[in-house]
């Protein structure tokens, strides 16, 4: 199971759909960037290869944005190899996200983009962004993108409900009947 | 004026057998909840508290409506026995209504009463309202 997929990282945070569940998507990604960092890992060299790239994720993962994007920042100067930038590329993405500053959040992600427009994690971050600053019509196409990729993506579905409560909200009706035979009630 | 009014409303519940509001079960939701409780005419148990279940924060978000059915005995001290679900549309649906039932409760029998062995039903449905923006803000 990829770590992003761990329910338990994100599911308080959802309910409210505020800052907090941005946030706790933010870390999501960067679980999953330390996670491919690994794998590189243990196919090629013993240790780090770009410890501040996995130092920057672990930052991140923690909740320390501003170490996480610094470190991030250093490991993205000397990443080596397609799959090491577009993490270190995803990574700053999110960890802007989670100190807010989304210009430069989407600074990344457009960047990561350019490099690879099928990156799912990419389309699900780019789309909070722009839930973020309302402009829903291209948070609504990234998603669109991101589930083609990945129909069964948690995240998606996590910034898809932000969406449609921003765009068509929607309130709860709860009907208790105990009738035996119901009638035509509504 | 606005007693008219609200009488003509209350006559209009009556007429359409709603009955209220229950007891809110929900834990930290903060969003609103429409509730309805449709009750059966034909029963003599008397409901003391109708818990409500929380809608899935999930099924929300993903837009999914739906309806579980919930069988239990009522003993004589009006408490719920032996709950189990009879059917649910959909498995996020089960969980939260046996929570509700299970805080639920009736009046306990008269003296004059005898039990009946026949189990009770009770279906939540969950339902999606559209809102209009402007009202949220």
């Amino acid at each position: 199971m990829d770590a992003a997929e761990k329910p338990e990282l994100w599911r308080p945070e959802v309910r409210k759909m505020s800052r907090p569940a941005a946030f706790a998507l933010a870390l999501i990604f960067a679980v999953s960037l330390v996670s491919t960092s690994r794998s590189e890992e243990s196919k090629v060299v013993i240790g780090p290869r770009n410890p501040d790239l996995t130092e920057g994720a672990q930052e991140l993962l923690a909740g320390n944005a501003e170490d996480g994007v610094a470190l991030t920042l250093r490991g993205l100067a000397v990443a080596q190899g397609k799959r090491e930038k577009e993490a270190a590329l995803s990574n700053l993405c999110a960890g802007y996200i989670m100190i807010e500053d989304l210009d430069s959040a989407l600074t990344y992600c457009d960047m990561l983009l350019t490099e690879n427009d099928r990156h799912w994690r990419g389309r699900n971050n780019r789309a909070l962004i722009y839930v973020m600053r309302e402009e829903f019509e291209k948070a609504e196409i990234d998603l669109q993108v991101g589930q083609e990729i990945n129909p069964n993506a948690r995240t998606l579905k996590v910034v898809k409900g932000m969406l449609l409560d921003a765009t068509q909200p929607v309130e709860s009706n709860i009907i208790i009947d105990d009738r035996r035979k119901r009638k035509n009630e509504e | 004026m606005a007693i008219k009014a609200g009488i003509t409303v209350l006559f209009a519940m009556i007429c359409i057998g709603l009955v209220g509001p229950g007891v809110a079960s929900s834990d930290n939701d903060t969003r609103v909840t429409r509730i309805t409780h449709f009750e059966d005419s034909t029963s003599d148990r008397i409901p003391t508290v109708t818990a409500v279940p929380q809608y899935p924060e999930k099924a929300r978000r993903d837009r999914i409506e739906g309806e579980a059915t919930v069988c239990y005995f009522v003993d004589s001290k009006g408490r719920i026995k032996n709950a189990a679900i009879r059917r649910s549309s959909h498995k996020m649906f089960a969980k939260p209504s046996m929570k509700a039932i299970k805080q639920s409760s009736y009046e306990p029998l008269r003296p004059n009463q005898k039990m009946s062995n026949v189990k009770t039903c009770r279906t939540y449905r969950f339902l999606l309202n559209p809102v209009a923006i402007e009202e949220l803000e």
